[in-house]
């Protein structure tokens, strides 16, 4: 399948002190690719809660491969799983833009409910269409 | 034993559901024998969340052709195995003309 990219760069403060990016920001980053493929299709959060759902993520996993530095470009590459369940499945791969190393892979799930708390059992037609096109837009040669 | 066989006989579907919910959750270390017939499967029963009802919504109706249409029908389903085993029971008198 393939992905929609979005470039980010390391900024100072989310290195350690070893110099490093702390673990944590590599999530910031997937949501940062995840909000960017969302917005192209009318799903953004704000989106999801006028038509009257929410979608809470309820799994993540994440692999480090190699370290990302302050002032690195990166680039995360989001794409998505076709749902065979009432759930939402995105994974990530981050590369440094440099050299193309892979620096992180992971992927995160989301169950859907309504705004008072009820889990949908199905997706909703009105999310599955754009979620449709979605997988149609990452599927083009 | 065919699909109509296993949901007619109690017994056959107690064991066939238990089985089912081994498989589909990939809960390795259960038998079929732990799983009690009232205990509840969500939460302090055999401890499956949100992401297991999903799964098992989608293996029901792979297998009995029955829907689960939202969490409120879920409550009673997945109350426990004999609660699933009525629950499929009556549901699959409509769809599959028993």
């Amino acid at each position: 399948m393939r992905y929609d990219e979005t470039e980010i760069i390391v900024r100072f403060q989310e290195v350690d002190e070893w110099g490093i990016a702390w673990h944590g920001h590599y999530i910031g980053w997937f949501e940062v690719g995840r909000m960017e493929l969302l917005r192209k299709f009318d799903l953004l959060p704000r989106q999801f809660s006028a038509m009257g759902y929410i979608a809470p993520v309820v799994n993540l996993k994440c692999d480090f491969k190699e370290p990302a530095l302050s002032g690195d470009h990166l680039l995360i590459r989001t794409s998505i799983v076709k749902p065979d369940k009432a759930a939402l499945t995105f994974c990530f791969e981050i590369y440094r833009k440099e050299d193309q190393k892979l620096l992180a892979r992971g992927e995160t799930t989301q169950v859907l409910m309504t705004t008072d708390g009820k889990l949908l059992y199905y997706i909703p037609n009105e999310i599955k269409d754009k979620i449709d096109t979605m997988i149609q837009y990452l599927n083009q040669p | 034993m065919r699909v109509e066989e296993i949901i007619n006989d109690r017994d056959a579907l107690n064991l066939f559901l238990k089985e089912l919910i081994i498989r589909t959750l990939k809960l390795e270390g259960i038998t079929p024998q732990d799983i009690e017939d009232d205990a509840p499967l969500f939460k302090e029963g055999l401890g499956l969340d949100s992401l297991d009802a999903l799964e098992l919504v989608v293996a029901l109706e792979k297998n009995f052709k029955i829907t689960i249409p939202d969490e409120h029908v879920g409550k009673e389903a997945f109350a426990s195995i004999n609660a699933l085993v009525n629950y499929v029971q009556r549901e699959s008198k409509n769809t599959l003309n028993l």
